[in-house]
């Protein structure tokens, strides 16, 4: 039963100067569905590579299963793959593609008949089983690349960003056809992704990962609700940044001087006196009300934009001390607020989070370029 | 506005003129021979078949000399395929730090010159019998051997660019569903190269067949078609040589044409099913795994030192027995048998060399000029309207047609058999290189067009503010000027070392390779040596010239 070990994994490039992947350790547990999340360049691809034996590693050690796979090819591991593109064999129609594995692996003709149907009634797509690729969509390719790494019978599927080649409205339906997939048959998966709002809908849990690092692995509500690392905080939803130092340290957390002077509370109790923080806060977590009313945790602000979302009403507001955050409230049930109107923010000090302030400079740690 | 009216006509004048000069200068010459002996069809009839004076021992022996070509051609071929697969597949798919120098060892043998590669293979072979033949298949191995060397490279550089052009994600795919390495290759790659293949396999068939320069050298006792084309020609019997001559380009036409053909209709999609899986599949997935299982480098090491062998090997001593030679026969320590005596002595054969380089020079430098230009044109016309796909199967034809065959169309074409517009010298020899220099010059340049995105970056200009012609002189022609460059060098260098077609329409002004096959009949070994090593060294520095270029 297929767990994914890896095992202090680097890949170097160009002679060690580029780091695609820097002594990473991860453990995907049985029949889990884990994703690999972060920016282009990552390294999330080539550890999902690493693992099928498409690449080699440079140190480090993979094991699936219990068992040793580095330096095993591809053919040995008895892994699924799904590719970006798709890759099905232009010169094969459906079933060839999808009984590709079963014939290679030679099995008995009954077997791959049964299987190759299984598979591609699974994923709605039998009355198709003589079209040649190029006369299929693009959601339709995906689920024939799907039901062709399906059908070789491995327990271990791997998907490199399965849906990133689809249309939006394609991408939103497959991406839970995929997990419903994956967990009727009772599989391992490991997905890669840029799409921070696909890995949270289908992810047991997640890793996010930066410049080769995996900065932070768990469910997605506790990467929501509890980011250890000021990139994932950004990375995952939203938040808005406040630049302060600590200014007094006491049983329930941190007193923060903001930028012109502006006092908060943060909860946290790492942090010491005088250290440099950055402060965050979610959209939806502040509480906004017309007018200048002294409160726990707040500030004074002017109303800059208002734009109008469906769900959701977007304010940008120019606090006191000229930051510039972003609230966002329910549409339907609250009065809208207007531009040029002045206000009063506040948010629970239990719901923000405080950072030490990189020593990069905040915008070169969140970027993901 | 204005100049829109004027477009048109000036579009379609210069379209007619493209057409004009492919028609007249390449493809006209290229099939003459076969009018010629349609027309001609009685007198060649009675003179080959039903001789007063030898029944029809004329047919009897075109048909054993043809007999001879296509069995070497076919041997040929298997060879090539045997070496070149793996080659091209660690040429496409693998980097390592000699790879260029080895990428150059390919082009050298298509552009090496025929005559001096022959004299180079037959002293490097000179433990073998030079007549000797390979039992079994009956082909001399001489010859043999020196086909080889000039073919492997179609079938290595259109196998290695269809794979270059493959994405490796579909062996990837393969690999990770279970396919063995063999097994992939077998089932994904083969199938999906299979138009590069066949392809690579026609031109090198036709190459072959066609081979004449080097086989004139090494064939000893040995006659191919090609060679007898010549030998006719010179003993007057002009009949017969047109009666084989048109048999060679009718199977050359026959067999570009069918195979596009084929081409068209199955195009690499839809392998039949009974092609992709056999009753015995189980067994063969074993056999594959096993050998998967082995050291791969051994077929690597083993096409390599085939290239090595055949191809490197004699260029090395060809250019080190020019010292061994210089001032003495090794054998006899005669100065009579040294390179200094037969250059400078009375012989004087350096004259002759250095009117012949001349001569060489001038030749392939006018020629690969006129067919340039005629050359460039003719891709827009291939790329831009229906008919192209048809002109580009035509363009072909002359680069596949036996060279002699082809000296012999243009001799009773333009020389004084025909229209009389020009006697066996520079400028029937010119009008000859024309024909295939055309073709060479066109094939790079169109897998440049069409690896690049040119319409979309000639529409990009064009919304820009350019007109058709400041687009294609501002964008395309840059994006294009490897392949033409490319084709450019690749046509002056084959026109340096074209021998079969140039003896038969050359009269008195020699050029280089014919000057050594002569040298080697005369039995002037020493300076035949010279000679080659001369030509060869000087094509190797064309092609450094060349790396340089493209490497920019």
């Amino acid at each position: 039963m297929p767990d994914v070990k890896l095992v202090d994994l680097t890949k170097t490039f160009a002679k060690g100067r580029i780091v695609a992947v820097d002594h990473v350790n991860l453990r995907v547990y049985d029949k889990e569905y884990l994703t690999l999340l972060g920016p282009s360049g990552c390294g999330k691809t080539t550890i999902l590579r690493m693992i099928a034996g498409l690449v080699e590693p440079d140190e480090g050690e993979i094991y699936i299963g219990d068992k040793l796979v580095t330096g095993l090819p591809p053919e040995d591991r008895d892994i699924g793959y799904v590719f970006q593109q798709y890759a099905l064999f232009p010169h094969m129609d459906v079933w060839d593609n999808v009984t590709y594995g079963p014939t290679v692996k030679a099995w008995e003709e009954e077997k791959r008949e049964r299987i190759g149907r299984e598979m591609l009634e699974m994923v709605r797509l039998y009355e198709r089983f003589d079209a040649i690729p190029q006369e299929l969509s693009g959601g339709m390719m995906q689920r024939v690349a799907l039901a062709r790494a399906l059908a070789a019978g491995a327990k271990l599927l791997l998907l490199d960003e399965p849906l990133g080649a689809l249309d939006a409205k394609i991408r939103f339906e497959l991406r839970y056809e995929l997990r419903k997939l994956v967990k009727d048959l009772e599989l391992t998966a490991i997905h890669v992704t840029h799409d921070q709002g696909e890995a949270m809908a289908i992810s047991d849990r997640i890793a996010v990962m930066k410049k080769g690092k995996i900065l932070q692995v768990g469910t997605p509500q506790e990467l929501y609700m509890n980011p250890q690392h000021i990139f994932v905080a950004n990375f995952i939803g939203e938040n808005n940044f406040l630049e302060g130092h600590v200014v007094k340290v006491d049983e329930k957390g941190v007193g923060i001087e903001l930028r012109g002077g502006l006092l908060v509370h943060g909860h946290d109790k790492t942090k010491g006196e005088g250290e440099r923080v950055a402060l965050a806060i979610r959209p939806e977590t502040f509480t906004v009300e017309k007018g200048r009313k002294k409160k726990r945790n707040s500030m004074f602000g002017v109303v800059e934009r208002v734009r109008y979302e469906g769900t959701n009403v977007r304010y940008e507001i120019r606090l006191e001390n000229e930051d510039v955050i972003v609230v966002v409230r329910p549409s339907l049930t609250e009065e809208w607020l207007n531009t040029g109107d002045v206000v009063t923010v506040s948010f629970p000090s239990e719901k923000s989070y405080v950072f030490t302030y990189p020593s990069h400079g905040l915008r070169e740690e969140l970027s993901v370029g | 506005m204005g100049a829109l009216h004027n477009r048109k006509p000036i579009a379609q004048t210069v379209m007619f003129a493209v057409l004009a000069s492919l028609g007249i200068f390449v493809l006209l010459p290229t099939f003459y021979l076969i009018s010629f002996t349609l027309t001609k069809w009685t007198e060649i009839y009675q003179d080959v078949f039903i001789n007063p004076l030898i029944g029809d021992t004329n047919w009897q022996q075109i048909l054993r000399y043809l007999a001879l070509s296509f069995r070497l051609a076919l041997v040929t071929v298997v060879l090539d395929f045997l070496f070149g697969i793996p080659l091209a597949y660690f040429l496409a798919r693998k980097h390592f730090f000699g790879k260029p120098l080895l990428e150059d060892i390919v082009t050298l043998s298509l552009v090496i010159p025929t005559s001096g590669f022959g004299v180079a293979t037959l002293l490097t072979w000179e433990i073998v019998e030079p007549s000797y033949v390979i039992p079994f298949i009956n082909v001399p191995f001489l010859v043999l051997i020196v086909h080889v060397a000039l073919t492997f490279p179609y079938i290595v550089r259109t196998l290695q660019a269809k794979l270059e052009d493959l994405e490796p994600v579909f062996e990837q795919a393969s690999r990770t569903l279970g396919g063995s390495a063999f097994t992939t290759f077998r089932k994904i790659i083969f199938p999906l190269s299979l138009p590069a293949l066949f392809s690579g396999g026609v031109l090198a068939f036709a190459r072959s067949l066609g081979e004449t320069g080097a086989t004139m050298v090494v064939a000893s006792i040995h006659t191919t078609a090609p060679m007898a084309i010549v030998r006719w020609v010179f003993e007057f019997k002009l009949a017969t040589a047109s009666l084989l001559g048109f048999i060679l380009i009718i199977t050359a036409t026959v067999a570009i044409l069918s195979v596009e053909f084929l081409m068209q209709r199955g195009g690499a999609f839809k392998t039949p099913k009974f092609l992709l899986t056999f009753k015995i599949e189980d067994k063969i997935l074993k056999g594959e795994k096993f050998l998967s299982g082995r050291p791969r480098w051994i077929k690597d090491v083993a096409s390599l030192g085939a290239v090595v062998v055949v191809v490197i090997l004699p260029i090395i001593v060809v250019l080190t027995s020019v010292g061994s030679y210089w001032s003495a026969d090794p054998d006899t320590g005669k100065f009579q048998g040294s390179v200094l005596y037969q250059l400078f002595g009375p012989p004087s054969y350096f004259n002759t060399l250095m009117r012949a380089t001349l001569t060489s020079v001038l030749v392939a430098t006018v020629s690969t000029y006129i067919a340039a230009c005629i050359a460039i044109p003719s891709v827009y016309l291939i790329e831009r309207y229906r008919f192209g796909r048809t002109l580009r199967y035509l363009l072909r034809i002359p680069l596949i047609v036996p060279t002699s065959a082809l000296g012999l169309s243009v001799l009773l074409l333009w020389g004084p058999g025909g229209l009389k517009l020009a006697m066996p010298g520079i400028w029937l020899i010119i009008l000859t290189h024309i024909v295939f220099s055309v073709p060479v010059v066109v094939e790079p340049t169109i897998a440049a067009y069409e690896g690049s995105e040119i319409p979309m970056f000639e529409g990009a200009a064009r919304t820009l503010g350019a007109t058709p012609y400041d687009a294609i002189e501002t964008v395309s022609l840059p994006m294009l000027e490897r392949g033409i460059l490319a084709g450019v060098i690749l046509s002056f260098t084959h026109s340096l070392g074209e021998t079969g077609a140039t003896f038969l329409v050359m009269g008195s002004d020699v050029t280089v390779p014919p000057l050594v096959v002569n040298m080697v009949e005369a039995l002037a070994i020493p300076a035949a040596l010279f000679a080659s090593a001369y030509l060869i060294a000087l094509s190797l520095l064309l092609l450094f010239l060349f790396r340089m270029v493209v490497k920019r």
